[in-house]
């Protein structure tokens, strides 16, 4: 059992090890994919992004582009991996679920000091709305991330619909994915959320806090608890 | 169901997955780019017949691409919006006539070449344009995907999506497509911060092409040292005048192939020492390196990284259900 609970140092596990690499391997190639991403404009000569100490191969699109290939191999493979393996364990706790839009108004304004956040489960009903979004994102830039490549090794003459098509979507898959990174440091910011921020670093959060925010998933993992133990 | 059937069940579905990722992993990529598949045309230049026009004002070659392109681009805007922050702006719209170099103007310029072979001074003219390479660079990074090739062999810009960044020219071996500031889709967007106008050069008469005709140079040549023909005869014909004259072909690796050979009696080192290069004015070296080339082992990974993300998910759930089978047989007994 991967989620505990650790009365005696005031900690639950939120999420295990398997999850935090995932996290972080998607979370560090996806920021190497939008920097290397923006390096495939012709921005770094313009903008004298090539003056900056380090950055003298920004301008090189040769060289951004093993970077890009490098990131997108673990991204991919990061992002298939998590389908898969939490998909056959039927994982369904980021999904979205019935009454969550609601939930997640009541949420947002409680973060701005209107009115009463409803106890919660392991994820907040906003987040999940929020990883479905993200989820799709990261996979339309796959899909057409992988047409692109296979056009530029295998064929340069592929048809040009096509070729249109994917380019696009891998355009405007950027800027939005840029978009749900930027929301996704903004969500830290906020103060309610700053005690989650360590369970992404250690996989472990502040019981107190869980009781308090998450009441209903720590009722099931009390439940669960007590139904293990003889 | 007890936990040693299920334990079964999984193991056999396990297996029949890893049995279809693995089959997954056993499709055959190509083992060439499909730009040198049949149906492609290629484009001869024979650099022992080519006389540079020396009766003509202008080569024959340069006046039917000219007369052909004239119309390509539109007017120029008055106040051409100034670039920031760094303020490259490249106008040659009252530079039009120069036809000694590539401009957006002209798409192909004749290089005279004076060499001395075995103590003889012999004068060579070498026309110069877009190679069509098999595998582009400045078509398959286009981050717009302005600069597409095609099945034909031609590779065409789209002014009407092309922003003008000139990426294409700085990844170009050659720096082929030149830019003219002033026209285009950026005018439209923000001309200011992003894009500079369109890249224009020569598209081999994709239109013509379309239409059963050849080529305008192609055509124009008086002393036929042009030919445009199916990939597979223009190489074969081109094997052979080399052989015939003891001469050389450039064409066929530079850049990873391309879908122009040039055949000539003189060494390709020996021309190459007459170019200087300048900007619109490219050198002819010698096996000329594809840098996308270094790139693609990645990107086959990357292609890969799908299988790779199934397999571990698969072995991990795998691994992850056998864990929660035996706490489980642990907890009956």
């Amino acid at each position: 059992m991967s989620e505990k609970i650790f009365p005696e140092k005031n900690l639950v596990t939120r999420h295990n090890a398997t999850e935090l690499i995932e996290h972080w391997a998607i979370a560090i190639s996806g920021l190497l994919l939008l920097i290397t991403g923006i390096f495939e404009l012709p921005v770094a000569k313009r903008y004298y992004i090539i003056t900056v100490p380090g950055l003298g191969w920004s301008a090189d699109f040769i060289t951004s582009l093993y970077i890009h290939y490098a990131a997108a191999l673990v991204f991919t493979a990061a992002g298939i991996f998590h389908l898969i393996y939490h998909g056959l364990q039927s994982e369904k706790g980021l999904l979205p679920q019935k009454g969550d839009m609601k939930a997640s108004v009541t949420v947002i304004k409680s973060l701005f000091g209107f009115g009463q956040e409803p106890p919660m489960h392991k994820y907040l009903p906003e987040q999940r709305w929020a990883y479905v979004g993200m989820a799709l994102i990261i996979a339309m830039l796959i899909v057409s991330g992988l047409i692109k490549t296979y056009k530029n090794i295998y064929a340069p003459d592929m048809s040009l619909a096509v070729v249109l098509t994917a380019t696009w979507i891998h355009n405007i898959c950027f800027v939005l994915f840029f978009l749900a990174f930027l929301a996704h440091m903004a969500a830290i910011l906020l103060r309610p959320n700053w005690p989650m921020v360590r369970g992404i670093f250690t996989g472990k959060v502040r019981l107190n806090y869980a009781r308090h925010r998450h009441a209903l998933w720590i009722t099931d993992l009390e439940k669960n608890e007590q139904s293990v133990d003889p | 169901m007890d936990a040693k059937n299920m334990s079964e069940i999984t193991r056999r579905s396990f297996l029949r997955i890893s049995a279809g990722a693995a089959a997954l992993t056993g499709v055959h990529l190509p083992k060439t780019a499909r730009a040198e598949a049949a149906g492609s045309l290629s484009t001869l230049i024979d650099l022992s017949l080519c006389d540079g026009c020396a009766n003509r004002k202008i080569p024959a070659c340069i006046q039917a691409c000219r007369s052909i392109n004239r119309n390509k681009i539109p007017p120029v805007v008055d106040n051409i919006p100034e670039p920031w922050p760094r303020k490259t702006i490249e106008d040659w719209s009252k530079k039009q006539d120069v036809t000694n170099r590539l401009t957006p103007y002209n798409y192909l310029y004749v290089h005279r070449a004076e060499v001395t072979v075995d103590g003889k001074r012999q004068t060579l003219f070498v026309p110069r344009r877009c190679m069509h390479c098999d595998n582009p660079a400045c078509a398959t990074i286009c981050p717009f995907s302005a600069n597409h090739k095609n099945q034909n062999g031609a590779v065409v810009i789209n002014p009407n999506q092309c922003f003008g960044g000139a990426k294409c020219r700085d990844v170009c071996p050659w720096e082929i497509p030149q830019r003219q500031s002033g026209v285009g889709i950026y005018l439209h967007v923000l001309p200011d911060f992003m894009g500079n106008g369109v890249m224009f050069k020569c598209d081999l008469c994709n239109d013509r092409l379309k239409e059963g005709k050849k080529p305008g140079c192609v055509e124009a040549c008086p002393r036929k040292a042009m030919l445009i023909g199916p990939r597979k005869d223009i190489e074969a014909e081109a094997e052979e005048r080399a052989r015939r004259m003891k001469g050389y072909i450039y064409g066929q690796k530079e850049n990873g192939g391309t879908a122009t050979l040039y055949v000539s009696p003189v060494s390709f080192e020996l021309l190459n020492q007459t170019m200087t290069r300048k900007p619109g004015q490219p050198d002819m070296k010698p096996n000329v390196e594809r840098r996308m080339v270094g790139t693609d082992p990645l990107g086959k990974a990357v292609l890969a990284a799908p299988v790779l993300g199934l397999a571990a998910g698969l072995l991990g759930w795998f691994s992850r259900r056998k864990t929660k089978i035996k706490a489980e047989e642990q907890g009956h007994v």
